[in-house]
């Protein structure tokens, strides 16, 4: 059963189409990877997803559900949680406080909230770093609180907004753990990333977005073969 | 990597030391008055427990929350008004009138807030100075009702009585002293309530950033509501106790800008979003600007031997040091902000978390 579904998804500013009538659906335990140049719409679609815009046309249905017009906070409650490309770290807040402002959202008790806090500190192995105020944290370690922060909300679906971005390729590789880990667990996640090696060997699905449209959607052994994308990424043969 | 500070950072747990020395404290703040005769000091005091309240109800919005009111005045205004007009106009006691004046309070926050909050940041300051602003100008102009410029003064507060025996009759500073007491016990007692649940982590995070909050499921518009509430609640419990100690209230004292930006200094000079930051910054700002505002200063100079009283300086500032108050005041608190940016209090556990780190 597909756990999103994105119908005809356009999303203008002024004259310009950031997303213009984009569909695919997400089926549920997979991943899904989100790719595509520079300003191709990606986190616009992310935005669209979460509640930040409403859509300006087409229709987002979660779980059957349509969600145009809902506010993130509503949105988060329902099961889909997202991280933000340019992470977003409540820097005067220890990192455990961090992730209990997201457990908060399934409990009104710190005590629970705390236990939920430290589970998912430890899936992102932060335990070193819990009563550290978050704003001192390497970029690294961002990423990952970004990703404790989110899973403690709980959600059935899950956006990642390049938490790979910035990150040396040993960080990388933890993250690819914990994203194949999370997915074990039963998240279904979509996952914008620019690593295209990382994408291919994550990723169930891949969705191609160039100047705000879908361009291909195949695995990824389909993506890499398919002209139109190797044209969009390197130009084309003349 | 630049140090934060500690302060805001949630810490579990008291120590017994510092349970003992709160305890301690508090004793001899309600023994306070038995001690010292003097009332002089009891103003002092009243006025420091006055600051008190009305800088940690802004706290919870400022401090917490993250939005930064410049137009607390308001509910300071609507509480001291309240008060006073149902005590001097319907002859309703002033301890059911703080009542009404909390609950009009929470109406005009509401309101507010649902407008307001719409705004972010710097635009959020300006509409909370302008909403102050209409309600200065609307109680100038609505005489009938107000007595506009003329302000109210109370000419006869009645006697407190509980089931016909008479608790206090007013006549001394005391019943002041305890009743601000009991308040300032009261707004620190909730502040560490909101610090310690659900709110305070929902406030601290908003505050932290907005965004980020909003997509962990937080309603911003809820949130910044409640802590507007309970923000401007307390705020009018002081305009209300304010009211009732001085005895007269004109639209200048309790709804000008000058109370407002006074509110917010109180704790920026104390520490910003610490539950003891406005203690400090009342501690510190009220004795300081009584001490410029009388000869203090010049006395205690002349008196020290550092100035003749006789010579040209020891006469200029014996005739001019009281007017140049203001002036001080001013320089003082720039001061405070610039060496200090998280208030005497943040400046002080800094200080204190250096020297940990350089004895480890």
């Amino acid at each position: 059963m597909a756990i999103l579904e994105i119908k005809h998804v356009s999303k203008f500013f002024g004259g310009l189409a950031a997303n213009s009538d984009v569909s695919f659906a997400l089926e549920e335990g997979m991943i899904m990877g989100l790719i595509g140049p520079n300003g191709a719409g990606k986190t616009t679609l992310f935005n669209c997803i979460t509640g930040y815009y409403p859509p300006s046309r087409g229709e987002i249905l979660f779980k059957g559900r349509r969600m145009n017009g809902l506010n993130p906070d509503k949105v988060c409650k329902l099961g889909m949680a997202r991280t933000w490309q340019k992470v977003r770290p409540l820097a005067r807040m220890s990192v455990v406080d961090n992730v209990m402002v997201g457990a908060l959202c399934r409990t009104n008790s710190l005590k629970t909230a705390r236990e939920m806090a430290m589970e998912q500190i430890r899936v992102v192995r932060l335990e070193h770093r819990v009563n550290v105020a978050a704003g001192g944290l390497p970029i690294g370690e961002r990423k990952k609180l970004e990703v404790a922060r989110v899973l403690a909300t709980r959600p059935e679906l899950l956006l990642l907004d390049e938490v790979m971005g910035g990150l040396n390729p040993a960080e990388s590789d933890e993250i690819i753990r914990l994203i194949l880990e999370i997915r074990k667990s039963g998240i279904t996640q979509m996952v914008i990333e620019h690593d295209m090696k990382a994408i291919m060997r994550i990723s169930d699905r891949i969705v191609v977005l160039n100047s705000g449209e879908k361009l291909a959607e195949g695995n990824p052994s389909e993506i890499v073969s398919n002209p139109d994308v190797v044209a969009a990424y390197l130009g084309s043969e003349h | 990597m630049r140090m934060l500070p500690q302060s805001l950072v949630n810490k579990r747990g008291a120590s017994p030391v510092r349970v003992v020395l709160t305890l301690a404290v508090v004793a001899l703040l309600f023994f306070f008055p038995r001690l010292v005769e003097s009332t002089y000091a009891l103003h002092i005091m009243i006025l420091i427990f006055i600051s008190i309240i009305m800088g940690s109800s802004w706290n919870i919005l400022g401090g917490y929350t993250g939005q930064y009111s410049v137009g607390h005045a308001a509910y300071f205004g609507v509480g001291a008004y309240m008060t006073m007009m149902l005590l001097q106009f319907k002859q309703i006691p002033p301890w059911y009138g703080m009542w009404a004046g909390m609950a009009a309070a929470l109406l005009t926050a509401l309101v507010i807030g649902t407008i307001c909050f719409r705004l972010r940041g710097p635009y959020f300051v300006l509409a909370s100075i302008a909403v102050a602003e209409i309600f200065r100008v609307t109680t100038l102009n609505l005489k009938e009702i107000t007595n506009g410029a003329e302000g109210i003064l109370a000419t006869e507060l009645p006697p407190l009585r509980i089931g016909g025996t008479v608790i206090t009759d007013f006549l001394t500073k005391v019943p002041f002293y305890y009743a601000g007491l009991v308040c300032v016990l009261l707004i620190i007692a909730i502040s560490l309530g909101v610090q310690h649940s659900k709110l305070g982590y929902y406030f601290q995070a908003i505050r932290e950033d907005q965004d980020a909050a909003h997509s962990l499921g937080i309603n911003l518009t809820v949130y910044k509501n409640a802590a507007l509430a309970i923000s401007a609640v307390f705020t009018s419990l002081a305009g209300s106790l304010y009211a009732i100690y001085v005895g007269f209230i004109d639209p200048t004292t309790v709804l000008a800008l000058d109370l407002s930006v006074q509110i917010v200094l109180i704790c920026i000079i104390g520490g910003i979003g610490t539950i003891f930051g406005p203690v400090i910054g009342a501690l510190v700002l009220i004795p300081l600007s009584e001490a410029l505002r009388s000869n203090v200063i010049a006395e205690g100079l002349i008196k020290s031997g550092l100035v003749n009283a006789e010579s040209g300086v020891g006469t200029f500032l014996t005739d001019h040091l009281s007017h140049a108050h203001v002036l001080i005041y001013g320089i003082l608190v720039v001061i405070v902000i610039l060496y200090m940016p998280d208030g005497v209090l943040g400046f002080f556990s800094n200080l204190a978390a250096k020297r940990n780190r350089g004895n480890a």
